[in-house]
């Protein structure tokens, strides 16, 4: 559904990333790994359109992406939950979620998957009328989560989804995750620094070093695999 | 007694106007984070418009109020297309300034060439009308442009508070990264914001000229007041914006009654001083 290939990006005159290939079947879970500063957010934002890739392609579901805008981007199923979250703060957390809607399909479904973000997080229910920003982390990272649902994406990203909060409440989210994928027809291509989580949940992954793919397999081959364990996973 | 009434009145009256100009400068600033350094110089363009409107269409500066909003939001929306979006590029606050300060030179002089400097006035049949409430009188064109004002802010609180535009407005300001993340055209968002900004500028210049000079400066007091307005009203509240536009009002008045009128500019400004050197205490203490 989502094949990157050969796909250049930077900042100004920087180039970040270098001719990336990845692709993403229907109904998968793929992980883009790599430590801090390897372009994993640049790749995120490359491919939602919030900066423009200077060469390279994108198709999603065969269309043409690269160089679009991020709203055409968002319009066609990419949605995305950034890295840091980027909630409205001094919003409430039901605002929040309303931002999510941004097209006319997803204003006219606002309120049946609101009603479905709130089974998968019921603790936003109760919080419905607070300001964002007073929740902790975990449950930011729900309303992060949610908004995005709401827009109703065929291809969901997660920017790091684990930044800053406890462990447990990573496998939370991951678990929603992947349950999504299962019961809804999502794809989710999760963006991760820490690497073990991730590749207990994805079913392939790829690993990025220096704006390069360095790696890729499944993820019980790059569990396996010694540059991994050894770069990665300290063992 | 009697007088300080009659302060404590005309204070408050003031006071509506600094904060109409203090919640545009403030959606503006909350929005783009640049000062709109040509916000009074809106002010006057808006009571030129009116005085054209009234001298040679003949109508009534109140009814005048919709079109002369309308007007100033289109010549906004104008700039920030032309002007401010090409210059926000560049991200560098300096060119925002020196842009914004050039517009007001630009603005304060063209009229100064257009209308000469002498000062204008519109005279109504109502303008010298006053109201005896008690031991305070009233002029009835600062009551009724003071109940407007309270219209205005009402109507911008729930604008902002409610509809989808308004909630955008707010995300924008709040976090522009998550509004493009979530599809909020940016762009436009910024296009309505300073159109608004100036329009809700333009506007307190349309309710002033009943009781107020028209001339190429008339706007300059009034800018720097919704600077003051902005800081210690708080960024992006309303209701913030509101009271410390009445306060600086009733601050201005005050002084000017136990002190003296003329002093009464530097005592706003010393006060101004004093609030932003107690609160940077009060911060570092806090850390």
């Amino acid at each position: 559904m989502l094949k990157v290939s050969k796909l250049n990006a930077g900042y100004g005159s920087v180039n970040i990333l270098w001719d990336i290939d990845l692709e993403l079947n229907d109904g998968e879970i793929v992980a883009v790994l790599g430590s801090n500063g390897a372009g994993k957010t640049t790749m995120v934002r490359a491919i939602t359109g919030m900066i423009r890739p200077t060469s390279g392609s994108v198709i999603f579901n065969g269309e043409e992406l690269a160089g679009k805008s991020s709203r055409t981007i968002l319009n066609s199923g990419i949605v995305q939950v950034p890295e840091g979250r980027q909630l409205f703060t001094e919003m409430t957390v039901l605002e929040n979620l309303e931002m999510g809607a941004f097209s006319k399909e997803t204003k006219e479904h606002f309120r049946e998957n609101l009603k479905k973000c709130y089974k998968w997080f019921p603790k936003l229910e109760e919080r419905e009328k607070q300001a964002a920003g007073t929740l902790s982390g975990g449950e930011q990272q729900m309303v992060a989560v949610a908004r995005a649902l709401i827009g109703m994406p065929k291809l969901l990203i997660l920017d790091e989804p684990s930044l800053g909060l406890a462990p447990n409440i990573v496998d939370d989210i991951l678990l929603v995750a992947k349950t999504l994928v299962k019961e809804t027809n999502i794809s989710v291509l999760l963006v991760e620094q820490d690497i073990t989580k991730a590749l207990a949940t994805a079913d392939r992954g790829y690993v990025v070093e220096n704006g390069h793919i360095a790696l890729s397999g499944s993820a019980s081959e790059l569990a396996a695999n010694e540059h991994v364990k050894k770069a990665y996973l300290g063992i | 007694m009697d007088l300080f009434l009659q302060a404590l009145i005309n204070g408050i009256l003031l006071g509506g106007f600094y904060a109409l100009m203090g919640m545009g400068q403030n959606i503006i600033f909350g929005v783009m984070k640049i000062v709109n350094f040509c916000h009074g110089e809106m002010l006057m363009v808006g009571m030129y418009l009116t005085f054209l409107l009234y001298t040679f269409v003949g109508i009534d500066p109140y009814l005048a109020l919709p079109l002369v909003a309308l007007m100033m939001f289109g010549l906004g929306a104008l700039i920030q297309h032309t002007l401010i979006t090409p210059s926000l590029k560049t991200k560098s606050f300096t060119n925002l300034l020196f842009l914004t300060v050039g517009l007001g030179l630009l603005l304060s002089n063209g009229a100064l060439v257009l209308f000469g400097s002498d000062y204008k006035s519109i005279r109504t049949s109502y303008s010298q009308t006053t109201l005896q409430l008690g031991l305070v009188s009233i002029a009835l064109p600062k009551l009724i442009s003071f109940c407007v004002l309270i219209v205005v802010t009402i109507v911008l609180f729930i604008f902002l508070k409610n509809t989808t535009t308004g909630k955008q407005i707010r995300a924008v300001s709040q976090n522009p990264v998550g509004a493009e993340v979530c599809g909020i055209n940016v762009k436009r968002i910024y296009l309505l914001t300073y159109g608004l900004g100036i329009a809700l500028a333009g506007m307190a210049g349309c309710l002033l000229t009943q009781f107020y000079s028209i001339f190429p400066t008339a706007g300059a007091g009034f800018g720097f007041r919704a600077l003051i307005v902005v800081v210690v009203g708080g960024l992006g509240s309303i209701p913030g914006a509101f009271f410390a536009g009445i306060l600086l009002g009733l601050l201005e008045q005050m002084s000017a009654l136990f002190i003296s009128p003329s002093y009464s500019d530097m005592i706003v400004f010393i006060t101004f001083i004093v609030i932003l050197v107690a609160r940077q205490l009060i911060i570092m203490r806090r850390r």
